[in-house]
């Protein structure tokens, strides 16, 4: 027997959130979330991590990191911003915290993936991996946003109306990119009320990571 | 307090651990300057309004992160996106950028600065 599942809806069942996507769906969604960790310049798997420990013992020392210039492409600029006014604040900002920042989000996305990669008909998030996966699904709308222009919440309702609107034939790369942006929205509005849900009524004070 | 903190972050790579920054936001009256008096502990974390983060999203993050009430939360979600932006925090420099940190691996956009700016 199997439960009729809406569309781009995750839903609490056993082991976790699902939602039904079929493999045609899944495999556009996977290039997309391939891309963004490209972007960030890729994911170092623990392996990788431990042979360059490995490799001399001098490499696992950790220096002073380098300024690093703000990105230059707008998408990834929005991935990692400046987190000042100030030139110096921002500058000095980045050099401590982006690759930190870049290894989080590239494990976010890792997780994604693998979530879209899994073997059952349906996707599962495991309520414990929900902030890394709702994080990462933020993030690759923010590439996607960027792409398609979208500055005002006006441009992004423009963003919903095209991807609703139906194709003759093939339908454009913003056509195309547009749906796809829609139906990460609704994956992410349907999980993030799932774990609003899950939590308890009253918080306690603290900070909390998003991994 | 300011100077020792700037200090051993820029020993450090990446962001400064927890424990550093709460070491570091324990007031030292012996080395504070009228300068340190100023600065310290009068920074805020602002969170930016896009037309991307989700408001149950934006909710989400400031209730567990911050540790905010759903009322809260929501109340500040709200002046994000009808203002554009909105204080979420405020304290030492160090904290505020733990915080700004946090927020960007949340997807949110965020800056610091010293507050009356």
């Amino acid at each position: 027997m199997t439960r009729r599942r809406r569309p781009w809806t995750f839903e609490a069942d056993e082991g976790g959130w699902v939602v039904a996507v079929a493999p045609p769906e899944r495999a556009v969604l996977l290039d997309v979330v391939d891309e963004v960790i490209e972007l960030l310049g890729g994911a170092e798997s623990v392996e990788q991590q431990g042979e360059r420990a490995a490799r001399h013992p001098l490499d696992a020392i950790e220096l002073d990191p380098l300024p690093i210039a703000p990105p230059v492409d707008p998408a990834l600029r929005r991935l990692l911003p400046d987190a000042s006014g100030d030139p110096a604040v921002a500058a000095e900002f980045r050099r401590l915290t982006e690759a930190d920042l870049r290894t989080a989000k590239a494990t976010n996305l890792t997780r994604l993936r693998a979530a879209l990669a899994g073997a059952r008909t349906e996707v599962v998030v495991v309520p414990s991996e929900a902030p890394s996966i709702a994080a990462a699904l933020t993030d690759v709308r923010l590439v996607i946003s960027e792409r398609l222009g979208v500055r005002t919440d006006e441009d992004a309702e423009d963003v919903y109306r095209l991807a609703s609107e139906a194709t003759s034939g093939e339908p454009s790369p913003r056509h195309l990119l547009a749906a796809v942006y829609a139906v990460l929205t609704q994956l992410q509005e349907s999980l993030v009320g799932l774990m609003l849900g899950a939590l308890p009524r009253r918080s306690s004070p603290r900070r909390g990571g998003a991994d | 307090m300011q100077t020792w903190g700037r200090a051993a972050h820029a020993l450090t790579s990446g962001p400064v651990p927890v424990a550093v920054a709460v070491a570091t936001a324990v007031p030292d009256q012996e080395v504070r300057t009228d300068e340190q008096l100023e600065t310290a502990d009068t920074w805020v974390t602002i969170v930016w309004n896009d037309p991307v983060n989700l408001m149950s999203y934006v909710t989400y993050v400031f209730r567990t992160y911050f540790g905010m009430p759903q009322e809260r939360a929501e109340r500040l979600m709200r002046q994000v996106h009808e203002e554009g932006r909105a204080t979420v925090s405020s304290g030492a420099r160090e904290q505020m950028e733990t915080d700004a940190q946090a927020m960007h691996r949340f997807g949110l956009w965020a800056t610091v600065q010293a507050s009356g700016r």
